[in-house]
């Protein structure tokens, strides 16, 4: 396929359009098929040919899927209700009809944490969700629009880079009660600036392209532009980001919760199994109340780690070829 | 350059400011903390004559420049718990972590530069495979589970501390340094390992390093003067940043090992609502980041004249 050196702007990612969407449906019979278009969005095939071939991007996609099935389904495989609390039998070690044992209020562990599994995929999935909408938008805004509006974007979004996620994250859930929805606001109030930076980094090289220019001189918005041609093409970076920010957002509640401001205590979650175990550290037989949390937490973020990588390297053939 | 670093210094000073505002807004809304809670009751007139005397009863503006004049001249206000003055708090606390940041820096560099060279410079050996897949695996493991393995399995083991340890221990700091420097150390070694070795591969690559090679130098001087210095830039930038978040307490690792730092005094005075330090703990943390991200800046810019001049 014949496609134009990337334009000198030097944005890692960008695809090799020249004017943009060049699908035309009606061409005329007699002419050659024209190219197909290069979008990432618009490659689903290639993109997954060229995932396929990452072992570790498979296995974290496995992961990846296997959360998401413990989320839906939950209900339905979960032996006990992961609320249900059974004061006789509390820090049961494994067996005895509890798979993994019981935790210190006596709930069965293997049902906690597939509950734990259920909280960690909606709150990662909502809280990156939100913390695109508010940071993509921003991001573009700055990057297209350049001048004042830039500065004011930038300042604001390194007053938000300045605070630590967790110490800011702290601040709003004592200020708002503990509580889910607490906490997914306050990791997306500190968990937008990347995606922000990124997407204007982003924007700022696309904007110079010729398609750009095109559109604008057959009279397309601002709005359509930055819509129809610069966001499908900025989007790779940010879509990659997303999913490592999915196991960044994880290990935050996790670490609220550890130090007792995420979500409400009864309600099991794997930060907070981890932090109930602390009690029982030096007594041998009871290490099955952290080590189950504990690895549910490192799979979880190293799935999603593995697949943001793959993401990477399957969106950008360029970047494959450097190692 | 001058320009350069004046325009940095005044987006700083700006966001100092900006995060300042935020934490005061949110100690706003945190709640009163000498009301009555739970079962320990406060006669009103008792809560009020409190508040009073420690300025709550002022409109918030006001409370807020209030603040900030004290700030300049050192002044930060009183501990509610233990009425001590939260300068002292900090004084006592800053130390410990910035040491326990330096440990951890030191421990970072150490094996991150080193594992990164190696893995560049022996490419496709069996060293690169390792440092990769061990880096690889070692981000995505998070800080908090390595500090807690490491409490679990380590403490009182030999010159590790126990914990939990109760406040009239005395530990002398190198021993007790070093778990959860290790922990912090673990992750920000595999990206500086990462990074390391990317940077290296894509120096060695490069022209003068074939000329370096092709007038005959030594392999150990092409590598150890000419390509480590230009290699060394990202990972300097990341060092200094790394920094700036270590030294603004890592709030989680001090608490898993009861470390007697910056991170530790805030959690306990977010248990407390102890506003004052909450508020003096945020600034340092958030100072703490804004001027390490401002030197590692400028320090980049005068690394990398294509910075400076774009």
């Amino acid at each position: 396929m014949t496609t134009l050196p990337p334009p000198t702007g030097g944005a890692p990612t960008e695809t090799t359009d020249v004017v943009g969407p060049t699908r035309s449906p009606a061409s005329p019979p007699t002419a050659a098929v024209p190219p197909k278009s290069r979008r990432p969005t618009g490659q689903f095939r290639d993109v997954w040919r060229r995932y396929r071939r990452n072992k570790l991007a498979l296995i974290g996609l496995g992961i990846v899927g296997l959360l998401v099935f413990l989320a839906i389904f939950e209900p339905f495989l979960t032996p006990y209700s992961p609320f249900e609390q059974n004061l006789l039998n509390t820090t049961a070690p494994p067996g005895n009809g509890h798979v993994f044992g019981t935790d210190v209020l006596g709930r069965d562990m293997l049902s906690a944490v597939i509950y734990g599994a259920k909280l960690a995929v909606i709150v990662g999935v909502v809280t990156v969700l939100a913390s695109l909408l508010v940071g993509v938008t921003l991001g573009a805004i700055a990057g297209f629009a350049g001048g004042a509006i830039d500065a004011v974007i930038a300042r604001v979004t390194d007053t938000f880079l300045a605070f630590p996620l967790l110490i800011g994250a702290i601040l709003i859930v004592r200020t708002f009660g503990a509580g889910i929805l607490p906490v997914i606001v306050a990791l997306a109030i500190f968990g937008w600036t990347t995606a922000a930076r990124l997407m204007r980094g982003q924007t700022l090289a696309l904007r110079e392209n010729e398609y750009v220019e095109a559109a604008r001189s057959i009279g397309a918005t601002n709005s359509r532009i930055l819509t129809r041609h610069i966001l499908p093409n900025a989007i790779a970076p940010v879509l990659v980001y997303s999913f490592t920010s999915i196991g960044v957002v994880v290990v935050a509640m996790a670490s609220l919760s550890y130090l007792g401001v995420g979500v409400p205590a009864d309600i099991p979650e794997w930060g907070r199994m981890i932090s109930q175990a602390n009690a029982f550290l030096r007594v041998p037989g009871k290490s099955h109340l952290w080590v189950f949390p504990s690895l549910a937490i490192v799979l979880t973020t190293l799935g999603f780690a593995f697949v943001a990588d793959g993401l990477r390297d399957a969106l950008d053939p360029k970047l494959r070829g450097r190692d | 350059m001058g320009k350069f670093i004046l325009r940095r210094a005044a987006q700083a000073l700006l966001v100092i400011i900006g995060a300042t505002l935020l934490v005061f807004l949110a100690n706003f809304a945190f709640g009163d903390p000498f009301g009555s809670t739970g079962d320990r009751q406060v006669p009103p007139a008792i809560a009020a004559a409190n508040r009073a005397a420690f300025g709550l009863d002022q409109p918030l503006p006001l409370q807020y420049l209030t603040y900030m004049g004290n700030l300049f001249t050192g002044d930060l206000g009183v501990d509610y718990n233990q009425n001590r003055p939260v300068i002292e708090l900090l004084i006592e606390t800053v130390p410990n972590t910035a040491r326990l940041a330096l440990v951890a820096i030191v421990i970072d560099i150490f094996i991150g530069v080193t594992a990164g060279i190696i893995a560049a410079v022996k490419r496709y050996s069996f060293a690169d495979v390792l440092v990769t897949v061990v880096s690889t695996l070692a981000i995505g493991i998070p800080t908090f589970v390595i500090g807690f393995v490491l409490v679990a399995t380590l403490s009182g083991v030999g010159p590790f501390p126990t914990v939990p340890r109760s406040f009239t221990v005395e530990v002398p700091w190198y021993t007790e340094v070093l778990l959860p420097a290790f922990a912090l150390a673990i992750v920000d070694a595999a990206f500086v390992a990462r990074l390391m070795r990317g940077s290296m591969l894509e120096v060695l690559r490069s022209d003068y390093i074939r000329t370096a090679r092709a007038k005959g130098l030594s392999e150990r001087k092409v590598i150890g003067k000419h390509a480590l210095r230009n290699s060394m830039i990202p990972v300097i930038t990341y060092i200094g940043v790394s920094l700036g978040g270590l030294l603004g307490g890592a709030i989680i690792t001090e608490g898993i090992f009861q470390y007697p730092g910056v991170g530790y005094l805030l959690f306990r005075a977010i248990g407390a609502n102890n506003a004052p330090v909450i508020t003096a703990v945020v600034i340092f943390s958030v100072l703490a980041i804004v001027v390490l991200s401002l030197i590692v800046d400028i320090l980049y810019a005068y690394l990398d004249p294509r910075i400076r001049l774009s």
